[in-house]
This record gives structure tokens, C-alpha cells and sequence, in this order.
């Protein structure tokens, strides 16, 4: 299931962005909960891009409650969710 | 103990070791670098630099130096006390990072560090050359700050603040102990390797006790004046363990102002600074930490005994091609755990990388998350979101992060569920 995520991460494609990498280094940390395939955490490869964006801030203004991705995603900007969404939703 | 979340664990173990991962399938991108980062210690940190090295640019050849074939993980370690895991469900290998990701295992010890020829001595007598190092030494224990207590004492008062030996020790002992016997656990100063471990740990043995020598108590002896997670933990063990009767499973205590001043070994005893003495059937003293021994050789660490990091890239401010993660560097106020090792692996990946291709380093962020089991239905957590602020300074992204909602039963609940999900998540993103 990781492997799509995986598959996204090489830095020197062609026509990479330091804006990217800097998407990169945040969705990069997205892994360390969403990387098993386990029940009681999902992956997010089933999501597209759009599904996780609104998800995350429907989180960010508490309108969607969960009991840790509220905490987390009012740590970064609409922007920032957005550019993370298209990250790994791409994949 | 063959409740809900045992089974769910043991299944969710079982299901992490049955995936398998053909990660070269996903390194797509290869430059010509040819440069070779060489990667010391085999713990979260370590594993997940050498893994993000290579996914990120595979034209850089990894090497990752680790004397141990099997890691015993310290995250959910705890957990054993209360019989939800054992050793053998805690034990990681790097067989995939070897086979999936093309990272050359050194199964070593390193013994010295030349900077200056950029080259790592390792115990079988090979000059390992790099371009940047990156080091993941871990934490070591500062042994002479207890009189009456030393290295060998930690064979009969254990630690077990690293996982192996020293954790079925001290399960050992308190299978051992009479019903009506005194567990102390004795916990250091900040910073140490996960602020509330030692708190986890209580409630782990207090949810065995309960159930198999209920006049047994905890007594936590903390050099610290409050905890992390501290109203969580301690509205658990109201509820489940009496906190707050004259029957009480755990009773915590600061002796910020009434430090401990030696140990009896010949009784079990701890002396405070006032006088005060505490006896316990089994001492479980936490000693003070510092980096890895490897790092203070190598002149990494400052008089903190740890190690001071430029935090955007992770360089040393002490050698500018060497760079420190996780738990031996000081990234505060980030906390030293495994989740944050991880994060703090991946942004030192990125800049190794930006810095080998001649690119501009990237604004990075950093994510801790750490959960704690209470009951094996009573899970809590708290979280950080954390960047550089004006100052170039790690700060914590303000009205982010926190702990759990206190009272949440529901919550609770799936915060329990979720704590042996991410950390299997945890060791696949970082070992799989």
C-alpha cells in the first residue's frame, strides 16, 4: 500500500521545486502513521487529491472530528494542506 | 489478558510481518552524485535516514553501520509489562532495508570517527570513507550520579530503558514479587528518551498488577515537578487504578526539591536529600542520559552531553559534514522519541541530499506523535507541529498540536486502538 507513497518521493525528477521538496518534507511525516496497512489507521492511497484536501481542512476547523488530525493539521496554512493533498494524491 | 487490544496487536503484528515491500519499485529517481553518506546506528533514526537517502536519490550509495542484526524496539515495549506484546513481536531486522532499498549493511561497531579524513574506524579494523555522515548514536546512561548505584547495579535494579535484557528483567521481577510488594521507578531529569514512558510503564504494570497481586503498589519518584501528558495520566489512574484513595496502585511523587542521594543496594533502598527513605521489592531506576558514546568521542556533544545541530539540515555545529538525529542531538523542543527521530531523519535526508546535488536547503517541518496506553483500552496521545521560527530556532507551530481531550471515554478508546497502529505503521515506514 506504502508503495505508492514511496514511489512519489524521488527529488531529482525533472523539473522538481524547491516548493515541492518543501511539500515533500511535510507529506514525508504523513508516513510515519499512514504507512500500515492496519485497521485501525488508514493509508491514503485510496484518496484522491481533492478527498484529502477537504478532509484536512474540514479537520483544521474542527468540522470534521477525529481525535489527533485536528491538533495536527492547524499546524500549517490552507495552502501548505493543499500542496500536501496534491502530493499524495497524485500518487 | 486475552482481551480486545491483545488480539488486535497480536494481529496487527502478524500482518506487519507478512507484507512485503518491493521498495526499489519506487526509487525513481538517480543522479549522478556517486556519493557515499555513511549512516551510524540501526535505531528508528538511523534505519529511516538510510531509507529516505536512497529513496530520494538512488546515485547515492548508503551505508548503514550497525553492530546488532535484530533492534528491539523501545516504542511498545512497555506494552510487555501488561502482557500485550512480547520480545519477539518488538524485534525488527534490515533485511528489507538491505534487499528493497540497496543499502549496504556494515554489521559493526564503529570504534572512531576521523572528520577531518571523513572516514569511520569500525571494531573489525576497515576505514569506511563518506562524503557526509550522518549519525543516530541513540542515548547512553550517565551511571555516576547516584552514589551506591553504577553499571552493574543496573543488572539488579534494571533500567530497561533500552529494550531487550533489561525489559524481561524487569518483568521478571515483578512476576517474582510477593503480592503487597513496592515497584519504584525512578525517573531522571529532563531530557531524557521519551518524557512519558515512564508514566506508560507504571500504568502497564499497575493494569498486571491489578489483576495478579492487587496490594501491590507503584511509587514514582520523579526529579521533575510535572510530566508530560500529566492530567491524562492521572485521571486514568483514578479511574482504573484508585489514584487518589488510601488504595491507590500508583502513587507519584516529585522530589525536585528532595533529590535521591544514594542507594542501598544491600536493602533495595533510596536515600533523599532530606533523609527519606524508600524501599522497594524492585527498583526500576531510570539513570540521567546523554548522547551515545560514539558521539562524544567523536567531539559531537557539548556540555550538555548532547549533541548541538544546525536544525534545518542537521549538521553539526561542531563538523560541518557530519550530521546528528534523533535522540543523542538536541532538537528541543522537540522531544527525544522514535516518531520524531523519524521526522527529524527525514528532513536531515532531504537536506543530505539538497547539499550533494549543490541545491538550496529546503524549509522543513518536523511531526511528533506519541501515544501512550493507560489500559489496553485507555490510550491518550499528544502531538507537536514544529518549524523553524524567525530566530532560526525550532519553535512549536502555535495552536497545533496538544494532548487528547480529557474525559473522551469514546476517544479514549480508539486512541488505544490507534497507539498499536502507529506504531507498527511507525516500524514499516521505518525498518520495512
Amino acid at each position: 500500500m506504502i508503495r505508492l507513497v514511496i514511489a512519489a518521493i524521488g527529488l531529482l525528477a525533472a523539473g522538481i521545486s524547491l516548493a515541492e521538496i518543501e511539500t515533500q518534507a511535510i507529506a514525508l511525516n504523513c508516513r510515519n502513521c499512514h504507512a500500515a496497512d492496519s485497521s485501525e489507521i488508514p493509508t491514503l492511497t485510496n484518496l484522491s487529491a481533492e478527498q484529502i484536501n477537504r478532509m484536512l481542512l474540514d479537520y483544521k476547523s474542527d468540522k470534521l472530528p477525529a481525535t489527533l488530525m485536528p491538533r495536527i493539521a492547524k499546524g500549517y496554512s490552507d495552502e501548505e494542506l493543499k500542496a500536501v493533498a496534491d502530493y499524495l494524491g497524485r500518487r | 489478558m486475552a482481551d480486545w487490544s491483545r488480539r488486535r496487536f497480536l494481529q496487527l503484528a502478524g500482518l506487519s510481518g507478512a507484507a512485503s515491500l518491493n521498495g526499489c519499485a519506487g526509487i525513481v529517481s538517480k543522479s549522478n552524485s556517486k556519493a557515499h553518506v555513511v549512516v551510524v546506528g540501526g535505531g528508528f533514526g538511523g534505519a529511516i535516514a538510510a531509507k529516505t537517502l536512497r529513496q530520494l536519490d538512488a546515485g547515492i550509495k548508503v551505508t548503514l553501520i550497525e553492530p546488532k542484526a535484530s533492534y528491539i524496539t523501545c516504542p511498545g515495549s512497555n506494552w510487555l509489562f501488561a502482557g500485550l506484546t512480547n520480545i519477539k513481536n518488538l524485534s525488527v531486522d534490515y533485511r528489507a532495508l538491505s534487499a528493497d532499498y540497496g543499502i549496504n549493511l556494515v554489521s559493526d561497531s564503529v570504534t572512531r570517527v576521523d572528520a577531518e579524513r571523513r572516514r569511520v574506524m569500525v571494531a573489525g579494523g576497515e576505514a569506511i570513507a563518506y562524503d557526509r555522515l550522518v549519525m543516530a548514536p541513540g542515548i547512553d546512561f550517565r551511571w555516576d550520579t547516584l552514589p551506591g548505584y553504577g553499571e552493574a547495579s543496573a543488572q539488579i535494579f534494571p533500567h530497561a530503558w533500552q529494550a531487550g535484557p533489561q525489559t524481561l528483567l524487569l518483568q521478571q521481577q515483578i512476576q517474582a514479587m510477593n503480592d503487597g510488594g513496592v515497584v519504584v521507578i525512578s525517573v531522571p531529569a529532563e531530557p531524557y528518551r521519551c518524557p512519558p514512558g515512564p508514566y506508560e510503564r507504571a500504568s502497564m504494570i499497575a493494569w498486571w498488577l491489578k489483576q495478579h497481586k492487587p496490594k501491590s503498589k507503584i511509587i514514582i519518584l520523579d526529579a521533575k515537578r510535572s510530566f508530560s501528558k500529566q492530567k491524562l495520566f492521572e485521571a486514568g489512574w483514578a479511574k482504573h487504578f484508585g489514584c487518589g484513595t488510601a488504595n491507590s496502585l500508583i502513587e507519584w511523587q516529585s522530589i525536585a526539591d528532595n533529590p535521591l542521594v544514594g542507594l542501598d543496594a544491600q536493602t533495595g533502598t533510596l536515600t533523599t536529600d532530606f533523609g527519606d527513605k524508600i524501599r522497594g521489592q524492585v527498583l526500576n531506576i531510570i539513570p540521567p542520559q546523554q548522547a551515545g558514546r560514539i558521539a562524544r568521542e567523536s567531539g559531537l556533544t557539548d556540555a550538555s552531553g548532547w549533541c548541538p545541530v544546525e536544525p534545518q539540515s542537521g549538521r553539526s555545529k561542531f563538523h560541518e559534514t557530519i550530521h546528528v538525529i534523533g535522540d543523542a542531538a538536541h532538537y528541543a523542543p522537540i522531544p527525544k522519541s522514535a516518531f520524531a527521530a523519524n521526522s527529524e531523519a527525514k528532513a536531515c535526508a532531504l537536506a543530505v541530499v539538497a547539499l550533494l546535488n549543490g541545491r538550496p536547503l529546503p524549509e522543513v517541518h518536523w511531526l511528533n506523535t506519541c501515544y501512550s496506553l493507560i489500559t489496553p483500552r485507555h490510550g491518550i496521545s499528544v502531538a507537536g507541529v514544529y518549524k523553524l521560527d524567525a530566530e532560526r530556532n525550532i519553535g512549536m507551530v502555535k495552536g497545533a498540536g496538544g494532548v487528547s481531550r480529557l474525559g473522551d471515554e469514546q476517544a479514549a478508546i480508539l486512541e488505544a486502538g490507534y497507539a498499536g497502529g502507529a506504531y507498527l505503521s511507525l516500524v514499516r515506514d521505518s525498518f520495512g
